[in-house]
């Protein structure tokens, strides 16, 4: 460990952090430490499909531990199409020695979505199909990560119409999967989520849609800074308005926190240094399914779907209740004038008042 | 005797890269550029909310991140009259020169050095020697031979671990690697030390932003507001944490960056000389210091140069739907009009149309349609766009600035202006590019505290907001320069909502399949011509492809 | 005094049970302020205070009364699904959801009657008519479906035994965007349906001149003997 260049106390302070997450306490730090020194480092395949890379970039910025130390220290990079040396058939063959001498051990994490249309050539890799790719290198792995909102729910590429059947991990495999979502996730939520996997060898406790409850059990807006000023009725109304420069909730403004599960709120971003909130805008709610199909962004309920933008339920719910209203009016009039015989008939049943 | 080699995955790059090169007596002779992903983002957009589509165009691409939504932001304030207060312009600026010198320093370290820097070589250094070789190129001060020891030895655990990870199977001991060892040793410690700053620039991205990759953009402004005296806003705490990461960034690029570069460069001369490919640049020009209206005013000019006759810039029109067209002959879709024609943007289409081969597949049928890139082309010429073109274009039009970064770099490595014109000129430019970046950071970064000073706060220009003010119909296009060239993005908007919206970026004009005519795009070309050494290695190749720095999820999004 | 003689005489029927009538007027009043507390969650007035957020509450206290109205509306309803079983003849299901032709057929004249208005007299019904029956079974649903979103929404906001119930509506629907979403759309339904329900009830008090209205708050309707087809 020391010889490493990086000293033990690095080390402890990352182990440190991966038991903290974990939810270990500092007494049981030095079986994390064996676990980790006499362990060879565990083997991942890191596949990339219909991705804008991002999730690998978000990756690279996680601050605990910082990336160099996991890629050098934690785990075996054996394949990641992004940083690998070799390329061409040199790549494929890290990829097929690593599934072959360490079957059965290895992780899996999967970036990118997989487009089943058209028998899958919207994304081939070496000639082959992206899901005959993630079919084959899953087959044997201890686990699967999926990355990003690509990976768990299909994101950008699944919006209607998905021209290519873009389809999320979880829908193709028969095993489970960690879904990771956010677009990108949280580099330190990414990386917390490894080492979880790694300290323990089993997977971190997971909600009913896969994903590590530690990172995605509560709401955006339940840890959200500015929800004091949201209970308070305090909200911006216009971008950089008075209100937006005292830093109101942005709710008005479309922000999507009260329907997104994400901890951007509470890890924030690139080390801590803000979220979208933070700085402004409102949540999009990018680690939720289908949230590009909820737009637009700027309102916190979707446009009508075969409406205008911003004919929201509202603008049809005021119309059919004018409808009403009008409606109720012409029949009123209607039953005054057809149904007069029958009022008047009424009108003559009547007995007199005062006689009874 | 001629052999079609195949390097599939190219690795170190953005996205999924296939080249096809055909060598013959060691001479790559004919070559083809396949980009194997789509996502149809193109579709996903039509009948959107115009004032969203920054948020989906940036998901084209994580690494360029931001230069679709500026492009996008643009686009839509072209299309409906906004001009955006001089702030949201610095904050843009800030923004984008941050991703320029982060995007450029990854790929310089991470995805590009591993062609020139054998890593295994490390091993054999001699730390003290490192540290003198260090010293004497650079003031930057992690370069004791303690620090250089630590680094081998850390690699030399790595290595004998038996687990190579991201190194396994590189093409270590390769004749064509010609650092001595120490030099390597220092690319190496620099790796990691990059790898650990790049972490801190995109800091500013996240003051302003509020995450990357992916911060938030804005039409009609920016998202964030300033309060001096507010928490809750951009207030003194946080533009002081932007002033340090930029007083950090340009030791950065000064200290490391351009001294390595240099240095390597030094030790790969005769690339000067290979990978010169089209002899077009094309550059949109970006970074304006007074307004995105005012193209005069742009820190990089817009122009194109024809022939590398470095006399004569020509003006680009992007609004002229005879200027800039794309074709389809060899890429997989299908044009109402027919594949042999030309569209402009503007009247853009996007149908999937896949005739490959069916999966798995050894080879492609090149003579046909064979990659998801559009063609770009520019009056019927294949341009190369870039680091490079942006210098040239700078450069023939004697920018002062430029002309002194690139002046000295030449008299550096003893070379002379045609050099550029090469694998080895677009890698260099590239560093040159940072180096201005970065110091225009600063500069954007005191003129915007300047503005707050004398009271200018404004972020937003609200009265277009509302889509009942647009009208009916509108069409607008958005320029920017991306890390890796000339980016724009083309709109039309119809009763509030996008009725068609198309992007032609950099690396489809770089790395795109032949045209109706049979012209070359700038990767092919550049490969015309590159010597492999070993059939089965395809270092060379990958080398002058890294050069461009390719990113296929843009090409073809 | 002749008049007398030739008016028609009325029998009194017990229609409404007052379980019937309690929950009526309790679901009327909580449906009343989910609509009113609804609306402004969705499309909240915002205010500039000069005070800090932490001395106000405006908004949580308008979330909280929702949510209050919303238990009692739930445990109201499911009194009223209940009663379903076991109260009168008027009060039970079988008013609710036509299963047999005649009811289809009363349904029919109904519309013919009261709403297209194509024949001017119809059948005087004691309890609902079939057509408004059905309507309110419909409506029940939306009260269900309404109920389910509502405590599907709650479950992210309290780990209480009921809400943790409907955890699973959120992955059924795709995520709390979509609940919400139609949570909030069938806020109209509740809004139309008020509208056109008190309406309706004052123009058969209109028309037919029995005691409509009050029926919900005595129990009682006026029924002419000569109508009367031994239903009471
Ligand atoms: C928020 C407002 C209201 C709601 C949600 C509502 C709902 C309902 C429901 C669900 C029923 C069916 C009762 C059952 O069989 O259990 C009903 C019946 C009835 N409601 Fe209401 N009601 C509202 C307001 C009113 C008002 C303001 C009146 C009159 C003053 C009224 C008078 C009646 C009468 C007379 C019936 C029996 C109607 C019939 O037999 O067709 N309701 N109402
Ligand atoms: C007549 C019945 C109801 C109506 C008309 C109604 C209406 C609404 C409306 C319009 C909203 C705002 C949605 C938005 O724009 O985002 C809302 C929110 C909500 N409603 Fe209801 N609701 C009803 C019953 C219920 C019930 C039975 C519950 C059960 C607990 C419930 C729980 C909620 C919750 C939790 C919210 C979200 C509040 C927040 O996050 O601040 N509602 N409701
Ligand atoms: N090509 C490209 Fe980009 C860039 N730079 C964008 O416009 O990389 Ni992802
Ligand atoms: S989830 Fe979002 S950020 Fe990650 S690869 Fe997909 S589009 Fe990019
Ligand atoms: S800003 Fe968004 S997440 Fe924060 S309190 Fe307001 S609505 Fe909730
Ligand atoms: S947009 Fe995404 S980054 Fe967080 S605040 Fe919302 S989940
Ligand atoms: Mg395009």
């Amino acid at each position: 460990m020391q010889e490493k260049g990086y000293s033990r106390r690095d080390f402890l302070r990352f182990c440190a952090f991966a038991a903290s997450i974990a939810g270990i306490e500092a007494s049981g730090l030095n079986t994390v430490v064996a676990a980790f020194e006499h362990t060879p480092r565990p083997p991942v395949l890191w596949l990339h499909f219909q991705e804008c890379t991002c999730c690998s970039e978000s990756f690279i910025r996680s601050s605990h531990p910082v990336v160099a130390d996991i890629v050098f220290d934690v785990l075996s990079l054996d394949y990641t199409e992004t940083l690998q040396a070799a390329s061409g058939h040199q790549a494929e063959k890290c990829l097929h020695d690593t599934m072959k001498t360490y079957a059965g051990k290895y992780i899996v994490l999967v970036e990118g979505s997989v487009p089943l249309a058209n028998d899958g050539v919207y994304c081939c890799i070496g000639g082959r199909t992206a899901k005959d790719i993630l079919l084959d290198v899953t087959q044997d792995a201890a686990a699967v990560i999926a990355w990003g909102s690509c990976a768990s729910f299909g994101c950008v590429q699944n919006a209607k119409p998905n021209p290519t059947g873009a389809t999320p991990v979880h829908q193709i495999l028969n095993k489970p999967v960690i879904n990771v979502p956010g677009c990108p996730p949280i580099a330190d939520v990414m990386t917390g989520v490894v080492t979880h996997l790694l300290v323990y060898g089993r997977t971190p406790e997971l909600d009913s849609r896969g994903r590590p409850k530690a990172f995605y059990a509560r709401r955006v807006h339940d840890t959200c800074y500015r929800r004091p000023y949201y209970d308070a009725g305090m909200f911006v109304e216009s971008w950089d308005d008075d209100k937006a420069r005292k830093g109101y909730c942005l709710y008005k403004m479309g922000c999507r926190g009260p329907v997104t599960y994400n901890a951007c709120a509470v890890t924030k971003w690139n080390g801590g240094v803000s979220y979208p909130i933070q700085s402004g805008h409102g949540c999009i709610g990018c680690s939720e399914d289908k949230f590009w199909d909820n737009g637009p962004f700027y309102q916190h309920l979707a446009s009508f779907p075969g409406f205008g933008i911003e004919s929201t339920a509202d603008t049809i719910g005021k119309v059919v209740g004018v409808a009403t209203a009008v409606g109720i009016t012409a029949h009123a009039i209607t039953t005054n004038i057809r149904k007069k015989s029958l009022i008047d008939e009424h009108r003559e049943e009547s007995v007199e008042g005062g006689e009874i | 005797m001629a052999k079609r080699i195949v390097v599939d995955p190219v690795t170190r790059i953005e996205g999924h890269l296939r080249i096809e090169a055909v060598v013959e007596n060691g001479r790559i002779t004919e070559a083809y550029s396949a980009g194997t992903m789509v996502r149809g983002l193109e579709k996903i957009l039509i009948g959107r909310d115009p004032r969203d589509a920054w948020a989906f165009t940036q998901r084209v691409c994580g690494v360029c991140t931001t230069v679709h939504a500026l492009a996008s932001v643009r686009t839509v304030e072209d299309a409906l009259g906004i001009t955006v207060p001089k702030n949201a312009e610095l904050v843009r600026n800030i923004m984008y020169c941050t991703l320029m010198v982060q995007d450029h320093v990854i790929h310089f370290y991470h995805l590009h050095a591993l062609d020139w820097v054998d890593v295994v070589s490390v091993l054999s250094a001699d730390p003290v020697e490192t540290s003198k070789i260090a010293r004497s190129i650079s003031k930057w001060p992690k370069t004791s031979p303690a620090y250089f020891k630590a680094v081998q030895d850390r690699i030399k655990t790595f290595v004998e671990s038996g687990q190579l990870g991201i190194f396994a199977n590189g093409y270590w001991g390769h004749p064509q690697y010609k650092l001595p060892p120490e030099v390597n040793l220092i690319g190496v410690a620099h790796y990691l030390e990059a790898l650990e700053w790049q972490k801190e620039i995109v800091k500013i991205h996240a003051v302003f932003g509020g995450k990357n990759p992916h911060p938030n953009y804005l039409v009609g402004g920016v998202p964030c507001s300033f309060n001096m005296d507010e928490v809750n806003a951009i207030n003194a705490e946080r533009l002081n944490l932007v002033g340090r990461l930029i007083t950090e960034a340009i030791q950065f690029v000064e200290h490391v960056y351009i001294p390595d570069l240099l240095a390597v460069a030094g030790f790969y001369k005769d690339w000067a000389s290979i990978g010169g490919g089209v002899s077009n640049y094309l550059s949109y020009g970006d970074l304006p210091t007074r307004s995105y209206n005012d193209i005069d005013s742009f820190k990089f000019p817009r122009g194109a140069i024809l022939n590398r006759n470095l006399n004569e810039v020509h003006e680009v029109n992007a609004r002229d739907t005879e200027e800039i067209k794309e074709y389809i002959a060899h890429s997989w879709y299908r044009y109402t009009g027919g594949d042999g024609t030309g569209l402009h943007p503007w009247n853009g289409e996007t149908q999937l149309n896949y005739t490959g081969p069916t999966p798995p597949y050894d080879y492609l049928n090149v003579d046909e349609k064979y990659s998801f890139l559009k063609t770009p082309r520019w009056k019927g010429h294949a341009m190369e766009v870039g680091p490079l073109a942006r210098l040239l274009v700078a450069y023939a039009q004697g920018h002062e600035e430029v002309k002194e970064v690139v002046g000295e770099a030449l008299a550096r490595l003893d070379v002379g202006p045609e050099a550029l014109f090469s694998t080895l000129g677009r890698t260099a430019a590239r560093g040159l590019e940072a180096r201005l970046a970065v110091h225009w950071l600063k500069g954007f970064y005191d003129e915007l505290v300047g503005n707050i000073k004398a009271g200018e706060t404004r972020t937003f220009t609200p009265d277009k907001w509302d889509p009942d003010t647009w009208p009916q119909t509108a069409e607008g296009v958005g320029m920017t320069e991306a890390p890796r060239g000339a980016l724009a993005h083309w709109i039309k908007i119809k009763d509030k909502k996008i009725d068609n919206y198309q992007l032609v970026v950099p690396t489809t004009w770089n790395g795109s399949p032949k045209d109706p005519k049979g012209q070359r795009s700038a990767y092919e070309e550049a490969l015309i011509g590159t010597p492999v050494a070993d059939q089965n290695i395809p270092l060379e190749i990958i080398r002058t492809i890294h050069s461009f720095d390719p990113c296929l999820a843009c090409a073809v999004h | 005094m002749a008049d007398v003689q030739t008016a028609p005489s009325y029998k009194r029927v017990y229609v409404w049970e007052l379980p019937v009538r309690f929950y009526h007027w309790v679901n009327a009043l909580c449906v009343f302020i989910l609509i009113i507390t609804g609306f402004l969650i969705g499309n909240p007035v915002s205010i500039s205070y000069s005070t800090e957020a932490y001395q106000q509450y405006w908004f949580g206290t308008v979330r909280f009364l929702h949510f209050v109205t919303a238990f009692i509306f739930f445990f109201n309803f499911m009194f009223r699904i209940y009663w379903g079983f076991v109260g009168n003849r008027y009060a039970r299901w079988t008013n609710f959801i036509p299963h047999k032709a005649a009811q289809f057929k009363e349904m029919w004249e109904v519309l013919k009657v009261d709403v297209l208005q194509t024949s001017l007299k119809g059948e005087i019904h004691v309890g609902h008519n079939m057509l408004a029956g059905f309507i309110y079974f419909i409506s029940f649903l939306v009260f269900l479906f309404q109920a389910i979103t509502g405590f599907a929404l709650y479950s992210s906001m309290s780990s209480a035994w009921l809400p943790q119930q409907f955890t699973w509506v959120v992955a059924l629907m795709g995520g709390e965007f979509a609940v919400r979403q139609w949570h909030h759309t069938f806020m109209w339904f509740f809004i139309v349906f008020v509208l056109i329900h008190v309406y309706l009830v004052a123009y058969h008090d209109y028309i037919e001149g029995r005691g409509t209205t009050s029926s919900m708050v005595g129990g009682w309707k006026f029924v002419k003997e000569s109508r009367l087809k031994g239903e009471a």
